[in-house]
């Protein structure tokens, strides 16, 4: 009697860890990006010139990593919801890098001047005509 | 994949030969909600290029399925893995044309209404759609809102039993741009 009772007191912990483990999984949040250290830190003329290169293996080596990507800002936008973008040039006419921001991040996209050299840091995602980064933030 | 950005600098490099104006953008968003009353799912995509000829009609969307933000971190696993596989099939695009591209006035700010009919390709499976929407002109720039239904089991996006209560057959998607006209 008294074993079987241990062996559901165990089983009952057991699951309770479980359920608990399950529940944090199921509430966890998306990495901050901001705080992750890069995987790769580069120009934003290397990264363009690598997926030009050879796509499948650019997408091999930097899809979800954490770029910190430096380049000359080209442009930068705040759309009506708050959405703030920035594009860096890449050498390459008709691929830059996209880099979409972290809405709380919009304000330091405001204050940056076309022109002007910057390090921003974001996961990769792909390439469509630009090399896209998303969840970024400037670094410096 | 090549293709891809191939078709799009060529649209690109087309509209220098030809004085029609085309808007374009690469900042468009895309989201799609696929939960029920069990839970939300929700996804955006920020980063989505369209461009569309004012003339022709001719419109077409491409975006980074790796490039959809969630509230859960197991949530963007799940759809990346096991429903859109991202990896094997990391773009999905619309090519297709606005059929009444003529009743709407560049020239005059306004909204109108418009159907887009096209070949969209989510999970590598291709299919004809037709949605209405709409362009709202302001001065240069034009905003495109439409909303459209995807059944998930078209794009052979298979959900497994044990989540059939939690994910809806179909998924709502809902497309937000602004464009400006391409210099």
């Amino acid at each position: 009697m008294k074993k079987i009772k241990k062996i559901l007191l165990v089983v009952l912990v057991l699951g309770m860890a479980g359920a608990g483990y399950g529940f944090y999984l199921y509430h966890k949040k998306p990495a901050d990006v901001r705080a992750l250290t890069a995987n790769f830190e580069l120009t934003a003329s290397k990264i363009v010139a690598d997926f030009n290169a050879d796509e499948t293996a650019a997408n091999k080596k930097y899809l979800d990593k954490i770029i910190s990507v430096k380049g000359i800002v080209t442009d930068n936008k705040i759309d009506t919801t708050g959405q703030a973008t920035v594009f860096l040039d890449s050498g390459d006419p008709l691929a830059a890098v996209t880099c979409s921001f972290y809405e709380e991040e919009a304000l330091s996209v405001k204050s940056l001047q076309k022109g002007t050299e910057v390090t921003i840091k974001g996961k990769c995602t792909g390439k469509l005509m630009d090399v896209v980064l998303n969840k970024c933030s400037i670094i410096k | 994949m090549k293709k891809i950005t191939l078709v799009i600098i060529c649209l690109l490099l087309i509209q220098y030969s030809f004085s029609q104006k085309r808007y374009f953008t690469k900042t468009g968003t895309v989201s799609f909600r696929a939960g029920t009353a069990v839970e939300d799912i929700d996804g955006i995509n920020k980063s989505t290029t369209s461009v569309f000829d004012a003339g022709t009609g001719q419109i077409e969307f491409a975006l980074l399925v790796k490039g959809f933000e969630f509230n859960s971190a197991l949530m963007m696993e799940h759809f990346n893995e096991n429903y859109m596989e991202s990896d094997k099939y990391p773009k999905s695009i619309f090519k297709g044309s606005i059929s009444n591209i003529d009743k709407v006035n560049f020239q005059k700010d306004g909204t109108y209404p418009v159907t887009v009919k096209g070949t969209l390709e989510i999970h590598g499976v291709k299919k004809e759609i037709e949605t209405t929407g709409s362009f709202k002109v302001n001065g240069k720039t034009v905003s495109a809102t439409a909303e459209f239904p995807v059944t998930l089991e078209d794009y052979k996006i298979s959900i497994p039993g044990l989540v059939k209560e939690k994910i809806s057959k179909t998924a709502k998607i809902k497309v937000n741009c602004s464009y400006a006209i391409l210099k």
